[in-house]
């Protein structure tokens, strides 16, 4: 049953829904309600970042017990790919790289808003078990790389100086974010989330989640994509590079000749 | 409002910025007869462009700027067609084995580092040498003295060499190896720096061939077009990185600026038109070098593997 707006099947999974609610009144746990304002984020050439506003209304167990305290988390994460960090050291005067470490599985986009701050919320066992914060991000796993290349083992110190680096450089690049009080409630069920995009953010599909926890612990989830594409004239240049690299460049150079070639005629004494 | 966003870059750049950008390096490029590449780039990478994009797509842009200047050398048949097939023979393939290194740098995460050093250490030669030459120069006419020209045609190594060929817009007899060695040679910059090799091909041909000094511009801008486009085709297939869209902002501002450029730059004097270009090149190199020397605010940066 739960985040079953997501899947609207029409009035048989309504009837489900009354069966199991008639059935399990006394078993069940509070519900989520949710959905995304849209579900499509379109990169074209006036594209300077957006927000999706995420809402929903939780439907209490017992609506007339207040002691319970709710709370909502709203996650949104991009898909996950190899990033390498490097460090740089001073050699001989000048700041180089040497030292990298490539972590496998890094979200290119990870934005995390909350009713209270994290900590408040959810002890630390439920936001390791659920993935809940940048500290909790499972990063996949950690490879050295020399200078030429060769792979290694990863001390635990270094991987946790390479994991604050990511973070911190993430964060700073507006990919990571953390929104202790992002997430408003209106009355006693309903909340809403508005979550930044920035105008870098990755192609790709994406997935809203929604948290409900009661008193601490996760009562319900709810699930949702996001699709962020490039699309018109972005995404015909894009593919058009990607795909048919020679044609492309081709195209790119007769195009300059061109130019260059309109400039002499323009500017013809 | 002004904002657009560039599909290869992947990021919104401001339009009036990238057009400022070019209208103002290529006023610089005309008022100096240079190509501009080598503050192009720079300036794009501080733009937060990434600098395998600015490379490969300054590579671009020097295409349509070298043809709009040689149309003018060529109405006056100041270009050396056959010294400049045999600079180009060499540029091939200096620009492959450019985009080889270009590569293989990228990928051990140096790029930035052996762009970096490049422009410190062949602008900062250039510079060095022009500010010095037309400062001597400038002093010697302040003195009242006339600038000794010693452009004697006295014979060097260069001329021992085998495989001699007559250039005849040239009035040279000399060796194909020396045009074809420079040419190689600048072709790993072009491909390594994203310029158009003018202030090391120029330089080049007048000392080492000692070519007159009307058919030299002519002829280096004639071998720039032909290299730039390798380089822009090898960097496209090799690392996807040309940006039309960003290519197009920046010729558009170019063109016009380089017309102004050119204006002033006739009304100016050779000495003070090469000092402050010296003074220019040095100032590029000692920014792009103290940016290697200061200890940078994050000693981590990232960089996403990109799996095809």
């Amino acid at each position: 049953m739960t985040g079953a707006l997501f899947n609207r099947t029409g009035g048989a999974f309504v009837l489900a829904g009354l069966v199991a609610f008639f059935t399990n009144v006394t078993a069940r746990a509070d519900q989520l309600v949710t959905d995304l304002s849209k579900h499509q984020i379109s990169i074209r050439s006036n594209f300077t970042g957006t927000e999706i506003l995420i809402f929903g209304a939780i439907e209490a167990a017992d609506p007339t017990n207040f002691a319970t305290e709710r709370d909502v988390i709203v996650v949104v994460s991009g898909p996950s790919l190899p990033v390498t960090v490097r460090r740089k050291n001073n050699v001989a005067g000048l700041w180089i790289n040497t030292e990298a470490v490539t972590f496998e599985r890094v979200p290119t986009f990870y934005a995390i808003a909350s009713t209270r701050p994290l900590t408040r919320v959810a002890s630390e066992e439920t936001r390791t078990v659920e993935g809940l914060g940048l500290d909790q991000l499972s990063l996949g796993s950690a490879t050295a790389r020399g200078a030429l290349g060769s792979d290694d083992n990863v001390t635990a110190a270094e991987r946790q100086a390479f994991t604050e680096a990511l973070i911190r450089n993430k964060q700073a690049d507006g990919l990571f974010r953390t929104e202790p009080a992002g997430v408003a409630f209106l009355g006693r069920s309903l909340f809403r989330a508005t979550v930044g995009i920035p105008a870098t953010v990755p192609n790709g599909l994406y997935t809203a989640k929604v948290y409900l926890l009661s008193d601490g612990k996760v009562s319900d989830v709810a699930s949702a994509p996001l699709y962020v594409v490039k699309s018109g004239m972005e995404r015909a240049i894009y593919s058009f590079a990607h795909d048919k690299p020679l044609l492309y460049g081709l195209f790119a150079v007769v195009f300059a000749t061109f130019a260059g070639w309109a400039a002499t005629l323009v500017f013809k004494d | 409002m002004f904002q657009i966003y560039l599909p290869i870059a992947e990021m919104p750049v401001n339009i009036l910025l990238i057009l400022g950008m070019g209208a103002s390096v290529g006023f610089l490029s005309g008022m100096f007869g240079v190509g501009g590449g080598f503050l192009m780039t720079p300036l794009l990478i501080f733009t937060g462009i990434p600098p395998a994009v600015a490379v490969a797509t300054q590579a671009n842009q020097t295409i349509a700027s070298s043809i709009s200047g040689v149309v003018a050398h060529w109405r006056r048949s100041a270009v050396d067609f056959k010294m400049g097939t045999m600079l180009l023979i060499g540029g091939a393939l200096g620009s492959f084995v450019g985009v080889y290194i270009f590569s293989v740098m990228k990928a051990l995460g140096q790029i930035d580092l052996v762009i970096s050093l490049s422009y410190v250490i062949f602008l900062g030669i250039i510079g060095s040498l022009m500010l010095n030459e037309s400062v001597r120069a400038l002093i010697a006419q302040r003195r009242g003295n006339s600038a000794s020209s010693s452009n004697q045609r006295h014979h060097s190594w260069i001329h021992g060499l085998p495989f001699k060929m007559r250039f005849r817009r040239s009035k040279l007899y000399i060796s194909a190896i020396p045009p074809i060695a420079i040419g190689f040679f600048v072709g790993i910059l072009v491909a390594v720096m994203g310029v158009g090799g003018g202030f090391i091909m120029v330089p080049a041909m007048i000392y080492l061939l000692r070519m007159p000094t009307n058919v030299v511009i002519g002829t280096s801008l004639f071998q720039i077009i032909f290299v730039t486009a390798l380089v822009t085709v090898l960097h496209s297939v090799e690392n996807q990185t040309v940006d039309v869209v960003l290519a197009t902002l920046l010729l558009l501002g170019g063109v016009v600026g380089a017309q102004f450029g050119a204006k002033v730059g006739q009304k100016m004097r050779g000495e003070q038109l090469r000092a402050l270009l010296g003074l220019l090149v040095v100032g590029v190199a000692l920014q792009l070098g103290l940016g290697l020397v200061l200890q940078p605010d994050d000693l981590y940066s990232l960089t996403l593997e990109i799996t095809q």
